[in-house]
């Protein structure tokens, strides 16, 4: 049976750190900005974590909402690419391959989650940042869209050590860098074909909604949170 | 032998292609000459063409090729989609469409040169008249026993400077 | 009141209309340097964008599409000029549009052309577009022919390879009369390209018979072009531009656009070659109430499309039509309706204000304005996605400014060595049926 892999994310666990965006720039060699390009809204973050206010001070609320791809199954950046440089995979990640894409940007102008990250100049990173690069990840060249992958470098890893040991996976063996680094234990990753896994029961509780789920993208990253 | 003969007036030039056609002289050995195109009535001078044929076989082959080619295209991926499917004529339609019209277009104008003449290879030795502005000059290709006749009529007709020219 | 140029002895009409072909006079040339060093500027500009990277420009995220991406539909936009005189004008057998012709039949290829190089232009990895071609490779791969840009991409083709035949085939017979006085390699030149025409009845009537097809051909094509351009929008989820109107509504502003541009171009080359007699009042009156007449079906369309949205008050389109209406790009919107809409009708709708001159100002605003219509479909909608926490502004550099300058120099120098070389009236054309009184 093949994987299909799916993200949980309690809100109501999630305090807005922002350790899962300091681990994706990590894992991902995520080029680093400088602050005027900042302000003209090039900043790349696979992960965000979007806040929303309400009330008025002193009484007011905060809810904090990390946003990442969802890997829809329905993708509306799919069938736009015309050089076919994102397509579905059979273990239902939303794939972007670099070296296809040339840059024609429909991909992001119809994704409804604003998830995808362009590179406008080639990377750079202040010293000593790019001794820290992942071998694992390419680095993208100026022209190319990028996005989260799910950390499938960790994906391709976990399945290799497992057929390597011919064992089957273990659920939460693999860990997005994400997942791993979050302090309140709010994400949880794993196979929404196995109905054992912890995604799966998340992903089937009361208490799952997808983001924007009237689209009918189909995302696999279910936000966990008390029914009103 | 090439008679050509000068006229100024479409009626004349009518009645002379009429007067010529009764005498036996076929059409296709007959050619007018004119800066801009004279607008014949019915029956004078017809030229059968197969342009629209033409075009519309065209535009089918090459909508239909385009069509197949797309198909083969996108099912040579074997991609998974959670959504839309991988080949569907909503979204070839537009494809199709547009080359059926580059079929139908290409089709038209090759065609025209074909049709016209100005492709094919030319017979240098057939005369062509140089045409002044406003004349509509009139040739008329004849083998000897029908000469004479077609010199009278195309005087009677009053036709201006009638040349003769033999063809080796 | 001048005499109709149907009056005029052919030897004069010869002679006007192959005056313009002479040696070019020193206002060309020097207008020829001047649009030259503004295309090698956005050249140069162009070449900083493709060696830095797509940085160089105002674009961000979110707004990834930009000037290039409103400067490629404004261009493919105005190339519908020649297709609507020519085409639908011969097909419904309007004498008046005899001088017209060629003028905009050129307008069309030129901007095909120009319109054509944004999407290699916009691109992030410019040097790769071929990728979108679909051709025999070892990667065993082929484009995404379900993606709108493919359509794009057959769609402008044809529509190119439809015009440039379609410009070719009553150039031929002048060609053919051309290439008898004239300097030497000019002669050559016009010898091969009238083909070796003759002037024989059966060269008319084929050439006839493809006219007429290829006008009902081109016709179609040309609909379905800039229906295909709005469909990469419009194929799109983002707001305010998911919407069924797109396809009609880009055909009619290109068609809108397309006569202002034509109006510009006959209204100057009437005052630069001398052709008073043949681009009469009575031509510029007719094309000014066409040009009305879109001015009123573009405002119908924009009205129904903006109306739908305010009614529905749907929260993420709602965030749109406010930037638009109230926010940011407030003054483009009102600046647009102000060009498109209330001068045409005052200038043009008002008899007594309606002259070549009101024309060419009319034509200008609408140009002007048609150019922000494009602009403000592509920047809002960007700007405020389903996710506003995704907002964003869009700001551009001079690089892209000068890329767009460089298109409408392009456009002129392409237009001025066409004047130069090819008559702008068809001699032939314009002989066979004479002109009416003005």
């Amino acid at each position: 049976m093949e994987h299909r892999w799916g993200m949980s994310i309690d809100l109501d666990r999630c305090t807005g750190c922002e350790a899962c965006v300091v681990a994706c720039h990590a894992e991902n060699n995520l080029p680093v900005s400088s602050p005027d390009q900042a302000e003209k809204g090039r900043t790349a973050h696979w992960i965000r974590v979007d806040r929303y206010y309400e009330g008025e001070f002193p009484d007011v609320k905060v809810k904090y909402r990390p946003v990442l791809c969802q890997q829809c199954d329905n993708a509306p950046c799919e069938p736009v690419c015309p050089t076919y440089a994102t397509y579905h995979n059979t273990e239902g990640l939303n794939v972007q391959v670099y070296n296809r894409c040339v840059g024609t940007f429909y991909c992001a102008n119809n994704c409804p989650y604003t998830v995808r990250f362009f590179n406008w100049f080639a990377p750079e990173w202040p010293e000593p940042l790019q001794l820290q690069h992942n071998p694992d990840v390419a680095i993208r060249p100026a022209g190319v869209m990028e996005k989260c992958t799910f950390c499938v470098q960790r994906i391709q890893r976990g399945k290799r050590d497992a057929a390597v040991e011919n064992r089957p996976l273990a659920d939460g063996e693999i860990q997005p860098a994400c997942v791993q680094s979050c302090p309140a234990e709010a994400m949880a990753f794993g196979d929404l074909n196995d109905p054992e896994s912890k995604v799966s029961k998340l992903a089937g509780s009361g208490r799952a909604t997808p983001l924007l789920g009237e689209l009918g993208t189909k995302p696999k990253v279910f936000y966990l949170e008390r029914a009103k | 032998m090439y008679l050509m003969a000068d006229f100024r007036e479409q009626s004349k030039l009518e009645a002379a292609i009429l007067a010529l056609k009764a005498a036996g002289i076929d059409a296709d050995d007959m050619d007018v000459f004119s800066e801009e195109p004279v607008e014949f009535h019915r029956g004078i001078l017809d030229r059968p063409s197969r342009m629209s044929l033409v075009a519309v076989l065209g535009a089918i082959a090459s909508g239909g090729l385009a069509t197949a080619g797309v198909y083969a295209a996108q099912h040579n991926y074997r991609l998974v989609t959670g959504g839309m499917p991988v080949f569907s004529f909503w979204g070839t339609g537009v494809i199709t469409y547009e080359t059926t019209m580059l079929g139908s277009v290409l089709a038209t104008f090759g065609w025209f040169l074909w049709e016209s003449g100005l492709l094919r290879k030319r017979d240098k030795s057939i005369p062509v008249p140089t045409v002044l502005p406003g004349v509509m000059c009139l040739r008329v290709h004849c083998s000897d026993p029908h000469v004479t006749r077609a010199r009278q009529i195309l005087d009677s007709a009053g036709a201006t400077d009638i040349a003769r020219k033999e063809v080796a | 009141m001048a005499a109709s140029a149907g009056l005029l002895p052919y030897a004069k009409i010869r002679e006007d209309l192959f005056r313009p072909l002479s040696k070019g006079s020193p206002r060309y040339w020097i207008t020829i340097c001047a649009a030259m060093s503004v295309i090698i500027l956005g050249m140069a500009a162009w070449g900083i964008q493709v060696r830095d990277g797509m940085g160089v420009t105002g674009l961000n995220r979110p707004v990834f599409w930009g000037f290039y991406i409103v400067d490629f539909v404004f261009w493919i936009g105005i190339s519908h000029a020649g297709t609507l005189i020519s085409a639908i004008l011969r097909l419904t057998d309007a004498a008046w549009r005899k001088p017209v012709t060629r003028a905009a039949e050129a307008i069309t290829v030129f901007c095909l052309m120009i319109g054509g190089m944004f999407p290699i232009i916009h691109l992030g990895r410019s040097w790769l577009f071929y990728w979108l071609i679909p051709y025999p490779n070892p990667r065993l791969l082929w484009p995404n022919f379900r993606s709108p840009l493919l359509w794009d991409l057959v769609a402008i083709l044809t529509y190119v390879t439809g015009s440039v035949i379609y410009l070719y085939l009553p150039l031929i017979p002048d060609m053919a009369q051309l290439a008898e006085h004239n300097v030497p390699w000019r002669r050559k030149l016009y010898r091969i390209l009238s083909l070796g025409w003759t002037g024989s009845d059966r060269e008319w009537h084929a050439l006839e018979r493809a006219m007429k097809l290829m006008a009902c051909i081109i016709l179609a094509v040309a609909i379905s072009v800039h229906t295909v351009v709005s469909w990469d929008f419009a194929m799109s989820i983002a707001p305010m531009w998911h919407s069924t109107i797109f396809g009609p509504y880009f055909v009619v502003g290109a068609i809108f656009s397309g006569i202002a541009a034509l109006l510009l171009v006959m209204g100057t080359l009437r005052r630069a070659l001398g052709l008073e007699l043949y681009l009469t009042k009575h031509h510029f009156n007719n094309l000014s109430k066409l040009l009305l007449l879109m001015s009123l079906l573009w405002f119908y369309f924009t009205f129904a499309e903006y109306q739908t949205v305010w009614y529905g008050n749907e929260p993420s389109e709602m965030a749109v039509f406010a930037s638009k209406i109230r926010g940011p790009y407030a003054p483009f919107f009102w600046t647009m309706v102000f060009c498109n809409f209330v001068v045409p009708f005052i200038l043009l709708g008002i008899r007594k204000l309606r002259t070549i001159n009101t024309a060419m100002i009319a034509s200008v605003c609408v140009l002007i304005g048609m150019w922000l219509e494009r602009y403000l479909i592509v920047a809002p909608t960007l700007g405020n996605p389903r996710m506003n926490a995704a907002s964003g502004v869009y700001v551009p550099t001079w690089i892209e400014f000068a890329i767009t300058a460089a298109t409408f120099a392009g456009m002129l120098v392409l237009y001025l060595l066409f004047a130069k070389l090819f008559p702008m009236i068809a001699v032939w054309e314009f002989k066979a049926h004479p002109v009416e009184e003005n």
